[in-house]
């Protein structure tokens, strides 16, 4: 039995690790080559001698293609849009997480229910209804539009973790708070928010990480540069027929250092957020 | 410090906790710590679903508005030809998705199952695709199908699998919709993964050591005790799955923009609405996909609520 499961892991490992890495392999790997190279028959499986001229082009404002003033407004974009909805998605969430967790008023179950429900309410339902309400409220093309579809769209999952986090928490503590004579509000900040951290850092990365790979939404809130994210702008290149595969690779490249970065140093935290979803 | 202190000053006796508790029950303040949390949920998740019901009766066609016309929305809607074409390339994509990522997902999890050394950097490498933007994912993809310079004809090629290279996108419509579900394949699949490993964690080591003193081997074990006992972490898998193919949109997008052989019906409702500028019809489809995506949800629901206590 135990040969057996070695191997049977041995596989999955090897499994995981070509079908996970094998297609960003492949990114950087275009993205280091000339397009000529990229283009050669037979194929070229490592980028040397590496080539770093896609990335010139990314980074210069003249130029062939000069994608700098547009690539890095869309990289502003994002990062504003993303931390923008993440902040003010935690701040909610973490205080109606604690209220449904912790305190008793009327509706509570039918409330909470609904909140999780919209859980899975999918972009069909509330797509065209926001661009237009969006629209008449002068809010289409602006992060401001963009920030409050995201909150909207992120409360749910982010209150799901982190309700499921104060649970775990044991009431004793706020208990002996109250005894102390603390107010359920002090009790949360002093005593449950500073246990709360790595719930709170969950959600949030989980948070964060959505807001980044967002697509369908900003497609259709933002007309222009001066507010589309990268995932936009990546479209907006990959629809000029111009612009070779190579260059593409090298931007699609530059989108994922983020969340890569994010994934290789709180994988735990994004690992346990996730598992919130599952059936003890 | 200031906890011990909490701790030491008085027994529980000496102030009546469910006194104050009960206090808190009648005041303000729960419903001022989830205003927010109504006002967004309410004004821009809530209110525009019952707006997509409501104007799915209305020719609401920005150029051409034309008040209340029933169903003949969804008439038109089903009277379609590329919208019938969009749902049947969609239920292509549930099945493909769903059956593909829950086989991979249930595997893995089975393999990752006990601990071993280096198991945490396995999972980062795994739950990588699933943090990355769709829309990479399918540009990544998108030059690895590359007719003419594309990684998978190489290989195949090299492997005497293929005689000459393939137009893998956009040619036969099933292996289109099979190969760009992949791609999302490829982004799904670590969250199941994680959620099935995250029930099979949750088995007591008990059972297992009771089995193996009796004999059973990991054949054995894996179908009388791993796999029952997971069945609803595999079902909340298959739900998220379900789910997330039903809406897929992003690598359609990406790697089918200019053709209609891979059109999905999220597709087909933003062109209809934000290139045809059809809002009435666009209304109609959306929220048939509602209709269908809560009733799948409502399973996941009744699975995940019980756990949830008051």
């Amino acid at each position: 039995m135990r040969s057996r499961l070695h191997l049977a892991r041995w596989l999955v490992v090897t499994f995981i690790c070509v079908w996970s890495l094998f297609p960003i392999y492949w990114a950087l790997n275009t993205s280091l080559m000339s397009n000529s190279t990229a283009q050669a028959i037979p194929t070229h499986f490592s980028p040397f001698p590496i080539d770093l001229s896609n990335y010139a082009h990314i980074f210069s404002s003249t130029g062939e293609y000069g994608l700098w003033p547009s690539f890095s407004q869309s990289v502003v974009n994002t990062v504003i849009e993303c931390a923008a909805a993440t902040v003010v998605t935690i701040v909610i969430a973490v205080f109606s997480a604690y209220a449904f967790a912790r305190m008793q008023f009327r509706f509570k179950n039918a409330i909470f229910y609904v909140v999780i429900a919209t859980l899975t309410l999918p972009a069909y339902a509330t797509l065209i209804p926001l661009y237009r309400i969006m629209s008449q409220v002068h809010l289409v093309n602006t992060y401001t539009g963009v920030v409050l579809v995201y909150v909207s769209g992120f409360l749910p999952l982010a209150i799901w973790i982190l309700y499921n986090y104060f649970m775990t928490i044991p009431k004793a503590l706020e208990e002996a708070a109250f005894v102390d004579g603390a107010s359920a509000l002090t009790a949360l900040v002093r005593i449950i928010l500073p246990l709360t951290g790595p719930g709170i850092a969950s959600a949030a990365i989980i948070t964060f990480l959505t807001a980044w790979g967002q697509f369908l939404f900003p497609l259709v809130l933002t007309t222009d540069i001066s507010t589309q994210p990268l995932t936009v702008f990546l479209t907006g290149l990959q629809g000029r027929f111009v612009i070779p595969y190579t260059l593409l690779n090298a931007t699609g490249v530059l989108s994922i250092v983020v969340p890569a970065l994010v994934v290789m140093f709180l994988n735990r935290y994004i690992i346990r957020g996730m598992m919130a979803g599952s059936v003890k | 410090m200031q906890k011990e202190a909490m701790f030491r000053k008085h027994s529980p006796q000496d102030v009546p906790v469910q006194s104050r508790l009960n206090k808190e029950r009648s005041a303000v303040l729960p419903y001022v710590l989830i205003s927010p949390l109504i006002l967004f949920i309410g004004a821009l998740a809530l209110y525009p679903t019952v707006r997509t019901f409501v104007e799915s009766f209305f020719g609401v066609d920005p150029l051409n508005p034309q008040g209340f016309v029933g169903l003949q929305n969804y008439v038109s809607v089903f009277n379609n030809p590329a919208v019938i074409y969009s749902w049947v390339n969609t239920f292509l994509y549930m099945a493909f998705g769903t059956g593909l990522s829950t086989l991979v997902a249930v595997l893995v999890a089975l393999g990752l199952r006990v601990n071993f050394r280096g198991r945490a950097v396995v999972l980062a490498i795994l739950i990588l695709p699933w943090a990355l933007p769709a829309i990479t994912e399918g540009i990544i993809w998108a030059w690895i199908y590359d007719p003419s310079f594309g990684v998978l004809n190489s290989i195949l090629h090299s492997l005497h699998l293929i005689s000459h290279y393939q137009l893998w996108i956009s040619g036969n419509r099933i292996l289109t919709v099979f190969l760009i579900e992949l791609v999302q394949v490829w982004q799904m699949t670590p969250l199941s993964i994680i959620l099935i490993l995250a029930g099979l964690q949750s088995i007591p080591d008990e059972l297992y050591e009771a089995a193996r003193v009796d004999g059973a081997g990991l054949l054995r074990t894996t179908f009388t005790i791993s796999l029952p006992l997971v069945r609803p972490s595999i079902a909340v898998a298959v739900v998220q799955s379900l789910v997330a193919s039903l809406n897929v949109f992003d690598q359609v997008y990406v790697l089918n923009a200019n053709a209609t052989t891979g059109s999905s019906i999220m597709l087909q409702t933003y062109n209809i609405t934000f290139q045809n500028l059809n809002f009435g019809e666009g209304y109609a489809l959306s929220f048939i996909a509602v209709l269908i995506t809560m009733a799948i949800a409502l399973g996941l629901l009744k699975i995940t609520y019980r756990r949830v206590e008051f």
